[in-house]
């Protein structure tokens, strides 16, 4: 792969609801070079979270096609109105949720080193040794044996990263990770996903958070209305926006803030 | 009215082997029942039509009709139209398997529901496929939600089970019928045969409260 080939490319997306009631996505194409940290802000409903889902291949398209280090594994095939998903290709994608979604019946350790088991029939030993060198990383060693309901919100969501480092993902995706925390929690949180950033992991986030946001992206995307508006550095897009949709956002997101 | 109970600890070893005959039967309709049952459910909420229609005639048949009514159909007419004969241990294993079937689908299909698209969500997102999917993460937490409510079918199924001395299945109805037809002692005799029922039946139901407070509220599902 060329270093200025694009790590994901996504090409005209197309998606609605309730045959064609409702668009959600009406054309997206974003190229996403590889080390880049993508933030995705914009007003609720303006395709953000739907963004990602498409790209973890959990909703079906109407158009448009994805590609990932080259490969296409997103793509519509209009005769039959279903979305074709190469899910070799997808397992190099990790996912975060906003409900954090860990198993419940099985203790963090389980949760933990599920996947690997069972996708890549890894060894017992050599999962669970990762596992506990990850949780030991994220702060979390004393949980190994505890279940999800016995963990804070914050705890649970750094359980949740964790799972999905397990898979050794290539990209990482970030559904809004922190809205449903304590504000008390967020920061271990975001810590975590800093921390991911300081090894270079490509990501893509989806965030409420204008602090987070500036602290983490190397490029944000200001979406609505199902189309990117923005797009461009942090520095512009939250400092000095171009365009009045942006701005409009923008000033009002930081006056609820303030 | 003279009174005496112990007359009842004669009959000791018959009402033990009626008991036995009846745990049995239970057991056996209990497992083969649950397993119909969470099969059932999966049709049900199957994306499939003709699935959808068969499950959801054969539960809706079960649900509707007395048990008595079922257990006689299959001893009587099954081998009517069949031409084979049927003990009425077979009889009544299959009666009270498609009746357990029947009521425990609705248990699952309910804690089927209960596992949230979120979860599924999750599974996708780790690459699981889908029979893992199903057999480590659908299935375990449906049978966890499912687990008061299945001990409840269960003492309903193990209370249900007495009908099957209609068909002369000695079990522990049967036998009680017997000694207090036999001995005209109907007070003793049946008031015995309640109490067994109810000594076994009582601890069970109790344990959904345990099992309620304890394991679900611990994993929190």
């Amino acid at each position: 792969m060329v270093a200025s080939s694009p790590l994901v490319k996504m090409q005209s997306l197309h998606k609605s609801y309730g045959d064609g009631a409702v668009q959600v996505l009406k054309g997206i194409d974003i190229e996403m070079k590889p080390g880049e940290r993508l933030v995705v802000i914009g007003p609720s409903g303006g395709g953000k979270s739907t963004l990602l889902r498409v790209m973890m291949g959990l909703e079906q398209i109407d158009s448009g096609s994805i590609t990932f280090a080259g490969q296409p594994y997103v793509s519509s095939a209009s005769r039959e109105k279903k979305t074709l998903i190469d899910t070799e290709v997808r397992r190099s994608i990790g996912m975060v949720f906003q409900h954090y979604t860990l198993f419940p019946h099985l203790n963090i350790l389980q949760n933990l080193v599920l996947a690997p088991r069972k996708v890549r029939n890894e060894p017992k030993a050599s999962a669970e040794a990762r596992a506990l060198s990850l949780l030991e990383r994220f702060g979390l060693a004393a949980k190994a044996r505890a279940y999800p309901a016995q963990l804070s919100g914050g705890q649970k969501q750094r359980v949740a990263i964790a799972r999905a480092l397990m898979l050794d993902p290539k990209l990482m995706l970030f559904d809004e990770v922190t809205s449903a925390l304590d504000p008390e929690l967020v920061s271990e949180v975001e810590h975590v996903i800093m921390q991911l950033a300081d090894q270079d992991m490509p990501m893509m986030i989806v965030t409420h958070d204008m602090w987070f946001a500036k602290n983490i992206a190397s490029r944000v995307i200001f979406c609505a209305g199902g189309v990117v508006v923005e797009d461009g550095p942090p520095e512009q897009v939250l400092g000095s926006p171009r365009e009045e949709r942006t701005r409009e956002f923008i000033e009002r997101v930081f006056h609820i803030k303030q | 009215m003279d009174l005496d109970f112990t007359i009842v600890l004669r009959y000791y070893d018959a009402l033990l082997i009626g008991l036995w005959t009846t745990v049995q039967l239970t057991m056996v309709c209990i497992a083969l029942g649950c397993a119909l049952g969470f099969v059932t459910a999966l049709g049900r909420t199957s994306k499939n039509f003709a699935l959808r229609a068969i499950t959801g005639t054969y539960v809706e048949l079960f649900r509707g009709t007395p048990v008595l009514i079922q257990l006689f159909w299959i001893f009587f007419c099954l081998p009517l139209i069949l031409g084979v004969e049927l003990s009425n241990f077979i009889s009544a294993t299959i009666a009270l398997t498609l009746y357990m079937g029947a009521i425990s689908s609705e248990t699952f299909r309910a804690s089927l529901k209960s596992v949230g698209s979120e979860q599924l969500d999750a599974c996708i997102a780790l690459g699981l496929p889908r029979s893992v999917q199903i057999r480590n993460i659908i299935m375990p937490q449906a049978v966890l939600r499912a687990v008061p409510t299945l001990l409840s079918n269960c003492v309903s199924l193990f209370k249900e089970s007495a009908l099957v001395s209609a068909v002369g299945m000695a079990d522990l109805m049967f036998v009680g019928q017997n000694i207090s037809n036999n001995i005209a002692r109907p007070v003793e005799v049946l008031t015995v045969v309640a109490i067994i029922y109810f000594v076994i039946a009582f601890p069970i139901t109790r344990a959904v409260t345990f099992v309620e407070r304890r394991m679900l509220i611990r994993l929190a599902i």
